[in-house]
């Protein structure tokens, strides 16, 4: 079975992040730059949010008088679930898809060591299936044939 | 095998559409009450673009205005990709991965029936991959009781 450790290691352990104070203008540019739809909200160590294409796209809507220099944390959404290394590609599935997540912070100790998507757990999900068929497959040829 | 024509007959056959005229403004609000990531953009029955949540924010960040007020023609994206109801679903991730599409819509002839998201073709991958899966452990299984 995959676990989230599979996946950080394959995608690497970079995580970006901002801060509450950061403005809207800079998480937006840098999730433009580095082509992701959320980033992480550290306070310190802590995970106080995440802040997502969605989260700012819904919210511009409902609040006209938004500023590119309000704070992120007038918009990131503030309740985060987050896995651990050790948890399988499908609990996250589960996770992801009962609480409409798209993105899971991956925590060990205080420390975020990771941010997983829904894309990269789909694509975990579906090669370990790949393999589970390849396998039957060589067992009838191997053993039934 | 599970085809386009097949997550169309579980999801539906609505698609949410908007004019290359309307503003930024109306289209997310579009999006927001029908919880819909992304548009298909319509002028007379022609479809001409796809406006997604990604194409604002990543305009936003670009231009460094919130561009509210802006017809959704000048940030959608085109040309649009089309799937049609009888191709493979595994067609569709390979050209959505690809190309880093989340939406394809999908056309009889020139008319829109449909639109499928990267869920809904990752669902029904998996759905296969499972039934395969199934169907190869009951063969193992048979074949053991028949030794």
């Amino acid at each position: 079975m995959s676990t989230v450790k599979d996946i950080l290691m394959q995608k690497g352990q970079q995580v970006w992040y901002v801060t509450p104070e950061t403005t809207l203008r800079d998480a937006l540019k840098l999730m433009a730059a580095k082509n992701i739809g959320a980033v992480i909200v550290l306070d310190g160590h802590d995970v106080v949010g995440i802040i997502s294409e969605r989260d700012y796209a819904r919210k511009v809507i409902t609040s006209e008088s938004l500023s590119l220099d309000e704070p992120v944390r007038t918009v990131m959404t503030s309740s985060v679930y987050y896995v651990t290394p050790e948890h399988t590609v499908e609990e996250c599935m589960n996770l992801m898809t009962t609480k409409h997540f798209r993105h899971l912070p991956v925590i060990v100790g205080q420390d975020v060591i990771g941010l997983i998507s829904i894309g990269d757990v789909v694509k975990q999900i579906l090669s370990e299936k790949d393999r589970e068929i390849e396998s039957l497959e060589d067992y009838i040829w191997v053993n039934m044939i | 095998m599970s085809y386009v024509k097949n997550i169309l007959e579980r999801k539906g056959k609505s698609v949410w559409t908007i004019a290359p005229d309307a503003t930024v403004r109306a289209a997310l609000i579009e999006m927001a009450d029908k919880g819909a990531g992304a548009l298909v953009v319509i002028e007379g029955d022609q479809i001409v673009g796809i406006f997604s949540e990604r194409d604002y924010v990543r305009r936003v960040a670009k231009t460094d205005d919130l561009g509210l007020d802006q017809p959704v023609r000048e940030l959608m994206s085109h040309p649009v990709f089309f799937a049609r109801p009888d191709q493979t679903v595994e067609e569709c991730m390979r050209v959505m991965t690809a190309r880093h599409f989340r939406h394809l819509p999908v056309l009889v002839e020139d008319e829109l029936v449909g639109i499928i998201s990267i869920g809904d073709v990752v669902k029904s991958l998996i759905n296969e991959k499972e039934m395969t899966i199934r169907g190869l452990e009951n063969f193992i299984a048979g074949s053991s009781v028949n030794h």
